[in-house]
């Protein structure tokens, strides 16, 4: 399968996004901070506000260390060890589900809320069959018997488009590529038809052509079982591909967000034109936004959390957080002098 | 107060075991040499009028079937026990740490070099196959029964742990780059081996010392127990355990607990002495021990800081 | 096939390292003073009789030739006759051996569920109390000498309280004990149909079950914790509690993954205790295989020692390869 399809999928969908309907899941203030040696633990989400509709595709993009895997985990309520969720809510389905007991929030994933991680040779039990694997998905969340959940891994594994799948379901981990692996994790993620999807930069450490087809594929089935999706991803060009709104995360701040055009038209934060530079086939756009990281960074920042990377920061920058200003329909950016395009 | 002796005391706080161990072997140890000014009678000795008289203000822990104050016997034992526990410790670990220093250095490459370490690997396999005590026992009897082969005998047993140790830290520091540097500026294979590899593979031995020397008492006092160590009437926990073995069975059981729990805790103090080694050798567990002293003074400090 | 080309592979190894082994304990043996032919023949014999004794048993013989006299006869089952019982050691450690094995082996059961119970919850919480508990035990167990604590076990179980039999062998000394069928006395009175045999063989063995198996579950609990931990904290458990898959399932699929570790440390052990019984089988007079060779040592009784290393050893490999096999059936990423 090629980008194409995926692309028109994403298209067809556009027109339903920025309804009234209420968000399927709708993230408030999350907050979460890492014990650090120092007195004040450190805070590696500063208050995260984000919400997807039903059935859209929302990206997340962001350089190592912004927090993207942080914010995956912690809208499961399992923030990577030794992080702590300090604050923020996340209502999902009319429930506030960070308040949740930890066996009704156990209900909730892999069933509801599912995920795709990357690496997925390492994600796998090695000592058992993939196909047991993906089948206990179903026997764990949906209740149904041994015979019913083989036949619904079966079928899940022909989705996700794996050769010869009467024979992998009979494989172990080992015995399977990379990219066979992925569609496995893919498999499980989806098998319970879950509401909300979030893909951790599922594709790194694949190659190109299997990232495109994964991706495609990926696109194709959260359609299909009628999931919307967070696809993080540190290339900001994949997003562009089959995400409907596309929110920029730099040190655990949520910068820009916007729909897909607007964002890769006029973008206006400093830093997503950055990113974007760094993407970019246009040397002009390159020479004139990539800046070196220059490694400054103070350890708080009461101002712009990008003030010391940022070639047109003014002293207020560094004083005072901006506000989180709407410039265009849908479109926020968290800067006091946002990139005007003409 | 130093910073670094108060830094010592939140350590012992956050972790009371790690104080309880070294104050085990200190106390032992203190016992032990100035057993002739704190016992009230000879350890050898016997008052053959008041022989298995239990515990009271004049035999403290009671005296034993011949008629020895086991207070006084208990508190010299480890005379002979530590010492020959310490002997023998530091002869495997001489022994079996240089040897595995060398084999670790020629374990790779080629050559006849290669051959011998290989070689003395296969030989450490096979000692190590033999059941340890009847292993040890034989030394002994072989040797003859004396204090000397007891301590050869400890030496013996636990030489393939050093070398194995050894050999597994040379050859990981061995391919770090400043080894590597060393020999490519000239340094001759024993004086990379001293002056390098051994200070960094310090570490680990130590921890294995303290623990082994914990071993080593339980080994000598299994001997004596079974009459191939010390031999009555010098003091000795295990052969006074022996000694009392019948008259635990009849209702006597001071002869026997008193020694026998001086012994464990001995070994106990020694084994939570070798843990804390490993503890502080370990550089992230250290940088964890260290972060808890800390948040633990920043806790104990912060009310004093607000008043 | 691949198992088969697995084991020879392991055989291979192995045999030279039999071969030390009884090379080594040969030399140890040898050079143990005494003159055998003395001993047996006892101080009144003449020095004629001690010669022509000391040509049959070819102690006029070089070293080398004792040795290989002593393959030799090994390799037809052989393996001397002891002085003190006066009987071929081969058949004596027969009827010893299974008493040493039947009390290791209930020993270890106990030490693997106080090991592998308490390890795996230690895991579940690295800083929960049952880990600083774990942690404790471990560190006590390997400190208590295991001859002490059977004394302290006797002390309160037979002289105090009186629930347990006197420490005086494997059963009551009015009780017939079964034919020997195994040498296992619990086996055989339950085949022979003989509860009260049973009972009473049972009741001898708790104590030093106890004793053995309490003192020796501290590797276990090491390892097990040890491995659990770093499964728990493994990509694949962390994706399965992301999946929402039950506590107890994750802690399940954990232990499976770690069970090779505990295998392992479990084998050793095995092999371990069959030696390091002897202290214990000392103060209950089990008369099992490693008294047997310690008496041996100690009154310059050559052969049952040479015979209890040499089966232990083999016990150890007959052991060690049970494990590869075990290995090939919990690990499929080894058995294809």
């Amino acid at each position: 399968m090629s980008l194409g399809a995926a692309e028109v999928i994403s298209k067809t969908r556009n027109a339903s996004v920025g309804g009234d309907k209420p968000p399927l899941i709708d993230i408030r203030n999350l907050r979460v901070t890492f014990p650090s040696g120092g007195a004040e633990p450190k805070a590696v989400l500063k208050g995260i506000d984000l919400a997807v509709q039903p059935g859209e595709i929302v990206g997340l993009v962001g350089e190592s260390g912004a927090g993207k895997t942080t914010l995956a985990r912690s809208i499961l309520g399992l923030p990577p060890s030794p992080g702590r969720i300090a604050g923020g809510e996340v209502h999902f389905e009319g429930r506030q589900i960070l308040s949740l007991s930890e066996s009704e929030l156990r209900r909730l994933r892999g069933h509801r809320l599912s995920v795709v991680v990357p690496n997925p040779r390492a994600e796998l039990n090695p000592l058992l069959k993939v196909g047991d694997q993906i089948a206990a998905m179903a026997k764990i969340h949906l209740g149904v018997g041994g015979k019913e959940a083989r036949r619904m891994a079966l079928e899940i594994l022909r989705e996700v488009q794996i050769p010869d799948p009467e024979r992998r379901m009979d494989a172990y981990p080992h015995e399977l590529s990379g990219g066979m692996a992925q569609r496995v994790v893919i498999a499980m993620a989806l098998i319970c038809s879950p509401a909300f999807v979030i893909s951790d930069d599922a594709t790194s450490g694949l190659d190109v052509t299997v990232q495109a087809q994964i991706l495609a594929l990926l696109a194709k089935l959260a359609a299909d079982h009628g999931s919307a999706m967070l696809f993080i991803s540190r290339d900001v060009g994949i997003t562009a591909h089959f995400c409907d709104r596309i929110a920029v995360l730099f040190s655990g701040e949520i910068v820009e967000i916007a729909p897909r055009e607007p964002l890769f038209l006029e973008p206006a934060h400093p830093y997503t034109l950055m990113l974007l530079a760094a993407f970019s086939h246009s040397p002009k756009l390159r020479d004139s936004w990539s800046v070196p990281d220059t490694g400054r960074r103070r350890e708080r920042n009461a101002g712009c959390q990008y003030a010391d990377r940022c070639p047109i920061a003014q002293p207020v920058c560094r004083t005072q957080r901006p506000p989180f200003a709407e410039i265009g329909p849908g479109h926020f950016v968290r800067c006091y002098f946002p990139v005007r395009h003409a | 107060m130093s910073s670094k002796l108060r830094l010592l005391v939140r350590l012992a706080v956050i972790r009371p075991r790690f104080a309880i161990g070294y104050l085990i072997v200190i106390t032992i140890t203190l016992l032990a040499i100035f057993a002739p000014a704190i016992t009230p009678y000879s350890p050898t000795e016997a008052d053959s009028v008041s022989f298995l008289q239990p515990p009271d203000a004049t035999h403290l822990f009671g005296t034993d079937n011949v008629g020895m104050d086991i207070f006084s016997r208990s508190i010299y034992a480890p005379r002979i026990d530590l010492t020959i526990a310490i002997l023998g410790t530091l002869l495997s670990a001489l022994a079996g740490g240089s040897v595995g220093a060398v084999v670790g250095f020629y374990s790779s490459g080629r050559g006849i070099r290669v051959w011998l370490s290989f070689a003395v690997m296969r030989a450490a396999d096979v000692l190590q196959a033999f059941p340890v005590f009847v292993f040890a026992i034989a030394l002994v009897a072989s040797l003859g029964q004396s204090i000397q082969t007891v301590v050869l005998a400890i030496a013996f047993v636990n030489a393939p742990i050093y070398l194995r140790l050894m050999r597994s830290q040379v050859l990981s520091i061995r391919s770090m780059r400043y080894v590597e540097a060393s020999q490519v500026n000239g340094l001759s294979d024993m004086k990379t081996i001293v002056r390098h590899i051994i200070p960094n593979a310090m570490a680990p031995v130590l921890a294995q010392l303290s623990v082994n020397v914990g071993w080593g008492i339980l080994l000598t006092s299994a001997l004596s127990f079974v009459g191939a160590g010390v031999r009555a009437p010098t003091p000795e926990w295990g052969s006074m355990i022996a000694m009392g073995f019948q008259n635990v069975v009849t209702g006597q059981w001071w002869p026997s607990m008193f020694p026998g729990a001086m012994l464990a805790i001995t070994v106990f103090g020694f084994s939570l002495v070798g843990a804390s080694i490993e503890v502080l050798a370990d550089p992230s567990k250290r940088r964890q021990l260290l972060s808890d002293a800390r948040e633990h003074r920043r806790r104990a400090d912060l009310p004093v800081e607000g008043a | 096939m691949r198992i088969l080309a697995y084991l020879a592979k392991r055989l291979i190894f192995v045999i030279p390292q039999l071969l030390g082994i009884v090379l080594v304990s040969f030399l140890l043996v040898k050079s143990i003073p005494g003159d055998p032919a003395v001993l047996m023949l006892g101080p009144t014999a003449t020095p004629s009789a001690i010669a022509s004794l000391r040509q049959q048993l070819g102690l006029d013989q070089p070293l080398y030739v004792q040795f290989l006299i002593y393959v030799r006869n090994l390799l037809h089952g052989d393996l001397g006759t002891s002085w003190q019982t006066t009987r071929p050691v081969l058949e004596d450690l027969l009827q010893r051996f299974p008493a040493t094995l039947e009390l290791v082996t209930l020993s270890l059961l106990l030490a693997i569920v106080v090991g592998v119970t308490l390890g795996v919850y230690a895991a579940r919480k690295p800083n929960g109390w049952v880990a600083r508990l774990a942690d404790l035990y471990g560190l006590s167990a390997g400190a208590l000498p295991d001859f002490w604590f059977a004394l302290v076990l006797i002390f309160i179980f037979y002289t105090v309280l009186g629930w347990a039999p006197a420490p005086l062998g494997r059963i009551d000394m009015i009780v017939i004990p079964p034919l020997p069928v195994t040498g296992a006395l619990t086996i055989d009175a339950l085949l022979a149909g003989d509860l009260q045999a049973f009972w009473s063989a049972c009741a001898h063995l708790v104590l030093p079950v106890l004793t053995l198996g309490l003192l020796n579950a501290g590797p276990i609990l090491k390892m097990t914790q040890a491995t659990m931990e770093k499964m728990l904290e493994s990509d694949f458990s962390r994706f399965e509690v992301l999946c929402g898959v039950p506590q107890n399932l994750v802690v399940r699929h954990a232990l499976r993954n770690a069970l090779p570790s505990i295998v392992t440390i479990i084998s050793v052990l095995y092999g371990f205790l069959i030696g390091g019984a002897v202290l214990v089988e000392i103060v209950f007079s089990w008369g099992g295989a490693g008294q047997y060779a310690v008496q041996g040592v100690l009154n310059s009784d050559i052969y049952p020692v040479l015979g209890f290393v040499l089966f232990s050893a083999i016990f150890s490999l007959i052991v060690y390869i049970a494990v590869d096999l075990i290995y090939f059936l919990l690990d499929p990423r080894i058995s294809n």
